[in-house]
This record gives structure tokens, sequence and C-alpha cells, in this order.
């Protein structure tokens, strides 16, 4: 049956290649039908517009009756995305899967994934509670990590500036980044729990 | 991006053959909503998904406890789901070797003798059980009753229940027949 997979996935490059969609991109890792890049756009008017989000893709032995693998690369600050690993909180990747699903739909859930928050379903708790009780902040976080993880087009200074000064402590980038998220861009309170 | 994504396939085809897109989409219509192949051993859903068997039986054997129809999720199962056979289809190689057969077409006889057919059958029965012969004519029945006629063995499976059932049904019948008969 891994048959029906190989034969699938190369179907679905051509459908992605050919497809009217200028905002996804699905390439082969090591000539490998089982490790795949995707490649979505952020959505327009969201924080992740201008960003160019990488996931990683791997195929099960029996796909198309199981659901990919798929994840982030990219560093997204999302509710439903962990702003560690990259693992992805959506219902088509796991019991809602449907077989007639193709790797274009799912890339294309993903994109409305970003565009629509479930905060009440979170993968990334931090994450869920910042959308909930301070959406501007959360917005402007998630902006953030667009414009220093996915090329995104707006730069935010001010959270530039905190890293910065946790960086001159000796701190690491993303480390200092993920603490000042988590606090709200409080720089003593990330400081407290980096150095505690 | 658009760019980067847009690569030889998509390049060539416009300049190239436009009857032979159009033939691509009929045939894309044709396409099993799983293998995204050519459906083999066709089959279609109650809500109109066309599928290969083996991929359907693989979905359905996949998750027993939640049948659903792959592409809409309506829900499906074995019994519901319609064979096509098209015209030579019977010279392709038989799938049974491979997969389980795919659900036989379900061909219901036209209903022409409408109803019950009570009293001309009843006479039937008077005929060969005859009051007479009473006490024989119920042991013979019920003695024969065991063993499958030969006309009616080979059938398909439900097709000879069916057949049984009614046997039943009529000795049953008869016997009630004549114990009114010594009654009244």
């Amino acid at each position: 049956m891994a048959n029906i997979a190989a034969k699938r996935i190369k179907r679905e490059i051509i459908e992605v290649v050919k497809g009217e969609e200028g905002v996804l991109k699905l390439e082969l890792v090591n000539n490998a039908w089982t490790d795949l890049l995707g490649e979505i756009a952020g959505p327009p008017d969201t924080p992740y517009e201008g960003g160019l989000f990488k996931l990683e893709i791997k195929i099960p032995e029996t796909y198309p009756f199981n659901p990919p693998k798929v994840r982030f690369i990219t560093k997204v600050w999302h509710p439903n995305v962990s702003s560690v690993t990259g693992a992805i909180c959506l219902d088509i990747l796991k019991d809602q899967w449907a077989a007639a699903l193709t790797l274009r739909t799912v890339l294309l859930s993903i994109q409305a994934l970003l565009a629509s928050a479930e905060p009440n379903d979170p993968q990334d708790a931090v994450v869920a509670r910042q959308y909930i009780e301070n959406e501007p902040l959360f917005e402007l976080t998630a902006r953030h990590w667009t414009n220093v993880y996915a090329n995104g087009p707006t730069v935010v200074w001010e959270f530039n500036q905190k890293v910065q000064t946790l960086l001159e402590m000796g701190v690491d980038e993303h480390n200092a980044r993920v603490a000042l998220s988590t606090y709200n861009w409080d720089v003593e309170g990330a400081t407290e729990q980096i150095f505690s | 991006m658009a760019e980067t994504s847009e690569t030889k396939p998509s390049a060539s085809a416009p300049g190239g053959d436009a009857g032979g897109e159009e033939d691509k989409r009929d045939e894309r219509m044709l396409e099993c909503n799983i293998c995204l192949d050519t459906a083999r051993d066709a089959v279609v859903s109650m809500c109109g998904h066309l599928f290969c068997w083996p991929c359907l039986h693989q979905w359905l054997e996949t998750r027993p406890s939640r049948q659903v129809c792959p592409v809409c999720k309506a829900a499906i199962s074995r019994d519901k789901v319609i064979p096509l056979y098209g015209r030579g289809n019977t010279k392709q190689e038989d799938p049974r070797n491979k997969v389980p057969p795919r659900p036989a077409g379900q061909r219901t006889e036209p209903e022409n003798n409408s109803g019950f057919p009570g009293f001309s059958f009843g006479e039937g029965f008077h005929m060969s059980f005859g009051i007479g012969a009473f006490p024989f004519g119920v042991f013979t029945s019920t003695f024969n009753f065991g063993d499958p006629r030969p006309s009616a063995a080979p059938r398909g499976t439900a097709q000879y229940e069916e057949e049984q059932f009614l046997s039943k049904i009529f000795l049953w019948v008869a016997i009630l027949f004549v114990l009114w008969l010594i009654f009244a």
C-alpha cells in the first residue's frame, strides 16, 4: 500500500505546483516521498501577513488512510501552534482526517488556521492566554515573530531592543524572545524567569 | 514565491495542447477520490462520490468506528455503495484475488405479482397436502424441510434463506388450516 502513498504524493505535488494559489509551495526532501517541505504565505490582514512559513511534512506508510504529520519549522506565535516544537493543533490532522484531503487542502487549512485562531482549543497555553487577555499585545508579538523568523515586513523596534538587552546579558536570542513574549515583554519578569 | 513554484509543467501547458487539457478534465471526473488515479473496480457512495473499491474498503477498515465518506463525511457503509459496471468491465482481471470482493449490485425483481399471492397458492396447498392424507402429508413435508431442494440450493444465500422462511410459513398455514378443518 506504500505504493498508493508514493503515487499520490507525486500527483499532489503536481497539483500544488499547477494550482492557482501562488501562496503554496511543496517539494520533496532528499527525493524520498516520505519527507516533504511545505511553505505557506501568511494570510493578509493578519499579524502573519508578508511572512513565509516553512512546514515539515512527514507522510506515513498508510497515507492517505492516515493523516500526514505536519509541523511548523518556522517559529510562529499562535495559540494553536507550539512556540517550542511547531506542533499544530488542527482537527483534520487528527481525528477529522479524511482520505480525500490532500496536501494542498492541508496547507490551505493551516493557512486558514493562521487567520482564525482557536484560543479555546490551544496547542500553546501561554500564547492562548495572551491572546485572550491582551489581544493587541498578542498581535504585536505575532507580528514581531513573523518579522524575525518569517521575513515579515513589520519591524517592532521596542521588542528588538528588549531582546538585545537580554542578549547582552548572555542569553540566547531565541530563549530571550520566548521569555519576553511569555512575560508580556516585561524585561524584569523575563530576566527573573531565565536566571531563576 | 509564485514565480518559484511555477516550474516547467505549468509553463509548458498554455502553449501546448488545449484539447488535451479538455480530455484531462474529463478523465479527472473519473478519478478515485482516495488514490487520485482512474477508479478501478469503481463504486459510488450514496452521497455520489467515486472510489476504487480497494481504496474505499481500506478506508472503512482503517476506522471501523467512524465510517464517513472521505470527501463529504456523510455516513457511509459497505452495504450502501453501488458498484459501477462499465462496458468491457468483465474482461478485466479479477480483483477478488487481492482484496475482498466489492459488494454485489442489488438487483430487485420488478413487482408484477402485486400483494400476497393468497388464495391460488392456498389451493395449491390443498392439493398437495390433501385432507385425506393429512398426517403423512405433514410428516413428509416436515422431514423434507431440512434438506435443500436441488433447484433452490445453489442460489445466493439471501434468497435461499428467504425460501426456507417462506416454506416454513406455508407449512404452518397448512397445519393451521388442517386443524381448523378438524375442529370447526
